[in-house]
């Protein structure tokens, strides 16, 4: 429903990040190029090895949209 | 690219579409034909046209009568003939991202013996006798031949066994107070004033721990983030869980709720805190029935312990204390206040088709974790949580699950998120152990790990115990989505690579959808009930509710009959729900009640904001 509001979704860019924290529920992460962070429960990350601080990570993503007025 | 023999044997009914320039003249075969896997995406960006389309089966072995480019769709008046083989023109796509039951194949066959096969036709009416032998008599799913082929050839039907037995009373309550000493008087359930001390103390991360009664006329109350919704019940002398008798408390559950000492939610990510009566989907298996009164306990721990392991667990051990008092008081109550009786039986069925649950929980820590088997229904004491167990499969009887089994400490997600409650009335398990055209064999439980080589560690055990288990059959669940999708789907690998039918159930629809998959996946289950198809925070909402349970077990009676599923759209469809739950009315002749989503409920603040931007 919502996602229909957004106009530049489909636009999906690269990015890069390095872990900065790891708890038993959430890990954060700083994006590279000081881009931000996020904070995302465990489970929204694909892991083959343990997680570590200092692990580095990608993923896809657009930019964000301001959809109310 | 071209595609293989083999593939093209199991698109027969694709359009066939020229995967390169190919000259007049050319005999067709596999070798000139594109994947069908990708036309989904060349149509939607209208490089390709698949109006009047043959299909693989159609054209294999014709031959071209034009000079036509790649990616062009093979039509009639391209090909000197048409084959036979295959049922004519391009079928509609009807499944969405969680495909379902519905075939219209002219085919079906069951244990090897009988076998229907009808290229092309019209009106054909098969009369087959029932009862050559049990077995699945009915698949649901409306085909030329639904139904009919249940022969189980020379499997022997043996007598039903039933295995063990669990009896239910039940005990009303009408009225929670405080008072002196915990203790039920009728229907009035009492707790002891200042047991919050105690319970405080027998944790060193809670540091505060509020209890509130709340009923129905005063639900309008804010809660912190709902951590679970357990049932009060006990085991009645030396009954064993999932066994012997449980004494049950009707109307009355426990809610345990907190966060930590500066107010963070447990729970963080995606948390079901506000308004009680705007966040609560109510009467689904795992929440509140509406009207029920709530023994509502707010719990504080250390700050940061909400995202470590040690942190819900101790809230939950903190609240049991309580609880656990009330089930001694409950042990104590007069026979005579027992209102009602309900018995339980596992009935073995030998000779039908053998099917297990395979139920995936959450194991990544946190509260994503569970304790499985308590002495006491939903308890914690003698329990072991799975990440501890490094959350290989546990094998329970189905009884055990009804009877509490595991007492969940819930994952995020709080729309899909499976609460002790649930267990102790899941629908999927209900409604296997009372249906007669299968043998029930089990419930298998798997934790879900952070890291992929240990989730498919987990998922390999998966497969090998349904394969010493010898089921023909297993359905698949899961609560949330995430990485737990990348063992959900294993463990369908796992399980379909040894020939076993397998239907796969979860929350998927449009935020959900599986972000890994294989050839095995082909008939899942969606357990949204949202309108938008997302993770709206409302607690319970997309859980496992009894018409997803109906629809999964007709897919898989369907799978096991031998009839196709369809393909998925590529797209979610609400629509192809309401289809498949018309379909399986009109096969069973009993309606399926659909249960009311978020709409039904006053709008928070919260969703408002975040949901309804309008």
């Amino acid at each position: 429903m919502q996602t229909h509001k957004a106009k530049y979704i489909d636009k999906v860019n690269y990015y890069e990040g390095i872990i900065t924290e790891v708890h038993d529920g959430s890990v954060a992460l700083d994006i590279k190029g000081r881009l931000g962070s996020i904070r995302i429960p465990k489970r929204m990350i694909i892991s083959d090895y343990e997680l570590k601080v200092g692990q580095e990570v990608a993923f896809n993503m657009s930019f964000i949209e301001q959809i109310s007025n | 690219m071209s595609i293989s023999a083999e593939y093209a044997q199991e698109h027969l009914n694709d359009p066939a579409v020229l995967c390169c320039r190919r000259e007049a003249g050319t005999q067709l075969s596999h070798h000139d034909l594109e994947d069908p896997a990708i036309f989904d995406d060349l149509v939607s960006s209208g490089l390709l046209k698949l109006d009047g389309a043959l299909t693989i089966g159609q054209v294999m072995g014709s031959t071209l009568t034009k000079t036509l480019d790649s990616l062009n769709p093979i039509l009639k008046d391209c090909v000197d003939k048409v084959q036979e083989a295959a049922a004519s023109a391009v079928a509609p796509a009807a499944t969405p991202t969680a495909p379902a039951a519905a075939s219209s194949v002219t085919q079906s066959f069951s244990g090897g013996k009988l076998k229907i096969h009808i290229g092309e036709g019209k009106g054909i009416d098969l009369e087959i006798p029932m009862g050559l032998g049990g077995g699945v008599a009915s698949s649901g799913a409306a085909g030329a031949v639904a139904g009919g082929a249940s022969a189980e050839g020379s499997a022997a039907v043996g007598a039903e066994k039933v295995v063990r037995t669990l009896t239910r009373k039940h005990f009303n309550i009408t009225e929670v107070k405080r008072g002196k000493e915990t203790k039920i008087d009728g229907t009035t359930l009492y707790i002891r004033e200042g047991i919050e001390k105690e319970a405080v103390e027998s944790q060193e991360l809670v540091h505060d721990l509020k209890v509130d009664i709340i009923t129905k006329d005063n639900y309008h109350i804010y809660s912190e983030t709902i951590m679970d919704t357990q049932p009060i019940a006990t085991k009645e002398g030396d009954s064993e869980l999932g066994t012997g008798v449980t004494r049950v408390l009707d109307n009355v559950v426990m809610m345990l709720t907190g966060t930590t000492d500066e107010g963070v939610q447990i729970g963080e990510f995606g948390s079901s805190e506000g308004y009680l009566d705007e966040n609560v989907m109510w009467n689904r298996p795992s929440c509140p029935d509406h009207g029920d009164i709530i023994i509502r306990g707010t719990v504080k721990i250390e700050n940061l312990k909400n995202m470590e392991r040690p942190g819900p667990l101790a809230a939950h051990k903190a609240f049991d204390v309580i609880t656990q008092e009330i089930r001694l008081a409950l042990k104590e109550l007069d026979e005579k206040y027992c209102v009602s009786k309900e018995e339980f039986k596992q009935v073995r069925r030998p000779g039908k088709k053998k099917v297990a649950l395979v139920k995936e929980i959450m194991g990544q820590g946190a509260m994503h974790d569970n304790l499985i088997l308590p002495v006491e229904p939903v308890g914690i004491l003698g329990a072991h949580p799975n990440v501890d167990l490094c959350n290989v499969p546990v094998v329970c009887s189905p009884l055990e699950v009804l009877d509490g089994c595991i007492h969940a400490l819930t994952c995020i997600g709080p729309a899909s998120k499976e609460q002790s409650r649930h267990y102790w009335r899941e629908p999927m398990v209900l409604e296997m152990l009372f249906d007669e055209e299968i043998d029930f064999a089990g419930v298998i439980f798997v934790g879900s790990p952070q890291i992929n080589s240990e989730k498919f560690y987990v998922s390999k055990r998966v497969g090998m115990t349904c394969e010493a288990m010898d089921v023909e059959g297993a359905i698949v669940t899961t609560e949330g989505f995430g990485n737990n999708h990348v063992d959900f789907v294993s463990h369908i690998e796992q399980i379909g690579m040894r020939g076993i039918k397998v239907v796969g159930m979860s929350f998927c629809a449009k935020q959900g959808a599986l972000v890994v998959g294989n050839k095995y996946v082909t008939a899942m289950v969606d357990n949204n009930k949202s309108e938008a198809g997302i993770e709206n925070e409302i607690l319970g909402n997309n859980t496992l509710c009894p018409e997803d349970a109906v629809r999964a077990i007709m897919m898989l009676k369907a799978e096991m009959t031998g009839e196709p599923i369809k393909k998925p759209e590529k797209e979610w469809n609400p629509n192809v729900k309401s289809q498949n739950i018309e379909l399986i009315s009109s096969v069973t002749g009993k309606p399926v009640e659909l249960v009311k989503n978020e709409k039904s409920l006053p709008m928070s603040d919260k969703y408002k904001k975040k949901y309804a931007n309008a």
